[in-house]
């Protein structure tokens, strides 16, 4: 095409921007397009199920549903499939707990959130993260450890049994997390208060599945839970003043 | 009036951290002075409904903040910048920025466009990209306002704003300051006593929880003729109303 | 950072160079536009053009000249928007396109609709055969064969009447500027 020509090292001569254009308008419009990075399907997804796209932004950030949080879950439930495979153990069953309360604590509090204080004063609230968080990191972990204890062909009692325990070491490391503001010490206290909870039931049966498989202790680890539970809510209700 | 405090407490165990406060603002810049555990910080977060009042009233945007609902309804209208903000560390300043965005209830479709304005108001458009842990203090403080105003909120809280903020950067600072108070309610709580002069229309000069000075800047400067340590009028005035309620 | 080095860069996904890039060719790239289009038009083409140039950066070639380049994208996102507002508008650019005519040329931008329709109603009554084949070819983008069989008559009939059209409205639109000479491809 003609007119190419007259284009090299004399454009800058046809003069500034018209007055009538807004050239700040213009960039803005460039600069949301290609600063921002487009949410994934994921995040999509949460975004149409909570309805409410800042949780579902809160949701897809949690450090424990991260990538890399997921395959190290992974890589420790595939290891409880081998162990269990060759030693008979239900590894699984006594692994997925405290894989689950670790990723618990590192969901939410001012442990793991550097911008605790400023999260506080949002219009989504940090109980409404919390709970997002919790149930879905609760959610995948007992997805996950289904899936591991079918595959290493445990038997019906053990596949499912941890689940209540599971639920009760979660609360324990969330409400540990949330008070101490330490994630590390819920982790140590969901841990720490699992292993206690084996060696309790091996000592008081002489089986290390005494704590999963015993269907009398369902009541209280429920109970456990909820009081837990309770604590969290205690202590994410009164937002801390002291700096 | 955006904001209206009376009689506003809030006790930690037996430290009264905010006595007796009583302050009412409509829109304007507005600045809190005082030295170190004078209760700005607290005042401030009890504005930014983060932290419940003992006693007294507060009425922020026509709304109590006791209710869940009134209290979102005031939050998505707020703007709120700590004093310690953290960061995260993996996030670009975009994706900080735009974090915040939607928890604030921001409708998605406006948030690339506002996020886009809030970096370049504060002077951050080469960093949109870059990783929060690659900033300066000063830029990760301007990237901290970025988040406060992108929902061109009616009532702004900052604290401590310019900290790590050179000379150059304070005065655009200030000039965004002077824009939002146009529509907004602006609380800027800082010690840097030149700030204060340079932007705001109206002065509270706490200590000890209380406030003892409300006025102008130039009633200010006027108690420290004759009176006050300092070297800028301000200042005098600042250390004359301290020294006053002090004896 | 000269330019070919902005474009490089923007090619690796800088987006700092996208921005020193805007500052430098937005305002005159704005400026060449407002000769062609509205000015609430002229913001949306020249947002289009630089997110074009966001994700095309690749496909610049050095040995060409970076102004060049930049003002092919806008020029397509120009005809781009302009094919999506409707036919009417349709006819400007491609006059002055195949003019070869400076588009930022002062006396392009005093021109207005309304000269723009005078300037058709050059062609004689609708229906006549000037109008009918710049109507075809140009408004509905038909191929000289396809105008052909449309109107009954021979390609090469076509083509001299769509010459007619241009040099009817050609003339008529230069009423209003000074003489040029060599205008012509």
């Amino acid at each position: 095409m003609t007119g190419w020509d007259d284009l090299t090292g004399g454009y800058q001569d046809v003069g500034p921007a018209p007055g009538d254009v807004d050239l700040d308008r213009v960039w803005l419009g460039v600069a949301a397009q290609v600063w921002r990075r487009e949410p994934g399907p994921a995040e999509r997804a949460a975004a149409r199920l909570l309805r409410s796209p800042g949780l579902a932004r809160a949701l897809v950030t949690t450090p424990s549903l991260l990538l890399g949080w997921l395959m190290a879950t992974v890589v420790i439930l595939v290891a409880g499939v081998g162990f269990t495979l060759g030693t008979g153990t239900p590894w699984v069953a006594l692994l997925a707990p405290a894989v689950a309360a670790a990723g618990i604590a590192y969901a939410y509090g001012p442990g793991i959130d550097p911008a605790w204080e400023l999260s506080q004063s949002m219009a989504v609230s940090d109980r409404m993260v919390l709970l997002v968080r919790a149930l879905a990191v609760f959610g995948l972990n007992a997805a996950l450890g289904l899936a591991a204890s079918a595959a290493s062909g445990a038997a019906a009692a053990f596949t499912f049994g941890w689940l209540v325990p599971m639920t009760a070491v979660c609360a324990l490391a969330l409400a540990a997390a949330t008070v101490t503001r330490s994630p590390n010490v819920g982790v140590a206290a969901g841990a720490a208060g699992w292993v206690i909870t084996i060696l309790t039931g091996q000592a008081a049966q002489g089986r290390f599945t005494a704590a999963i498989t015993d269907s009398f202790l369902v009541l209280p680890y429920l109970a456990f839970a909820a009081c837990c539970g309770a604590v969290v809510l205690f202590a994410t209700r009164i937002p801390r003043g002291t700096s | 009036m955006n904001v209206e405090l009376t009689e506003l407490t809030r006790r930690f165990g037996r430290t009264q951290a905010v006595v007796g406060v009583t302050l009412k603002a409509g829109p304007g810049v507005f600045g809190l002075l005082g030295p170190n555990g004078a209760g700005k910080t607290s005042l401030l977060r009890m504005m930014a409904t983060v932290l419940p009042p003992t006693s007294g009233t507060l009425r922020l945007l026509g709304r109590d903040p006791d209710g869940y609902g009134p209290r979102r309804e005031i939050r998505r209208r707020l703007g709120y910048l700590p004093q310690n903000l953290g960061y995260y560390p993996g996030f670009t300043v975009t994706d900080f920025i735009e974090y915040f965005a939607l928890l604030k209830d921001m409708p998605p479709g406006q948030v690339p466009r506002a996020v886009a304005a809030a970096i370049e108001q504060v002077g951050l458009g080469d960093k949109a990209r870059a990783k929060m842990r690659t900033l300066s203090g000063g830029m990760l403080r301007r990237a901290g306002i970025a988040q406060a105003i992108v929902n061109e909120p009616e009532l702004l809280l900052l604290d401590e704003p310019t900290a790590g903020l050179d000379p150059e950067q304070r005065v655009a600072f200030r000039s965004l300051l002077r824009e939002f108070g146009q529509r907004a309610t602006v609380i800027v709580s800082t010690h840097l006593v030149e700030d204060v002069a340079a932007a705001c229309s109206e002065v509270t000069l706490m200590d000890a929880g209380r406030m003892v000075f409300h006025g102008t800047p130039g009633e200010l400067i006027a108690r420290g003729e004759g009176h006050g340590v300092g070297d800028a009028p301000l200042e005098r005035g600042y250390s004359a109303v301290l020294a006053a309620a002090r004896s | 950072m000269d330019d070919d080095a902005l474009i490089a860069a923007v090619a690796r996904h800088d987006d700092t160079a996208l921005r020193e890039l805007f500052s430098r060719h937005a305002p005159w790239l704005a400026a060449r536009l407002r000769g062609v289009l509205p000015a609430a038009e002229v913001e949306d083409v020249l947002q289009e053009t630089f997110l074009a140039v966001w994700r095309g950066a690749a496909g610049y070639r050095p040995e060409g000249s970076p102004g060049g380049w930049l003002w092919g994208i806008a020029r397509r996102q120009a005809a781009l928007w302009l094919r999506r507002r409707g036919p009417t508008e349709l006819l400007l650019p491609a006059l002055l396109a195949a003019d070869g005519r400076h588009p930022g040329d002062p006396a392009e931008a005093a021109l207005s609709r309304a000269e723009l329709a005078r300037a058709v109603s050059a062609l004689g009554p609708e229906g006549g055969p000037a109008r009918e084949t710049w109507r075809l070819m140009y408004v509905e983008d038909k191929s000289v064969a396809e105008v052909a069989v449309l109107m009954g008559v021979s390609a090469g009939t076509v083509k001299s009447r769509a010459h007619r059209a241009r040099r009817l409205m050609r003339a008529a639109l230069r009423r209003h500027e000074p003489a040029r000479e060599g205008g012509g491809r």
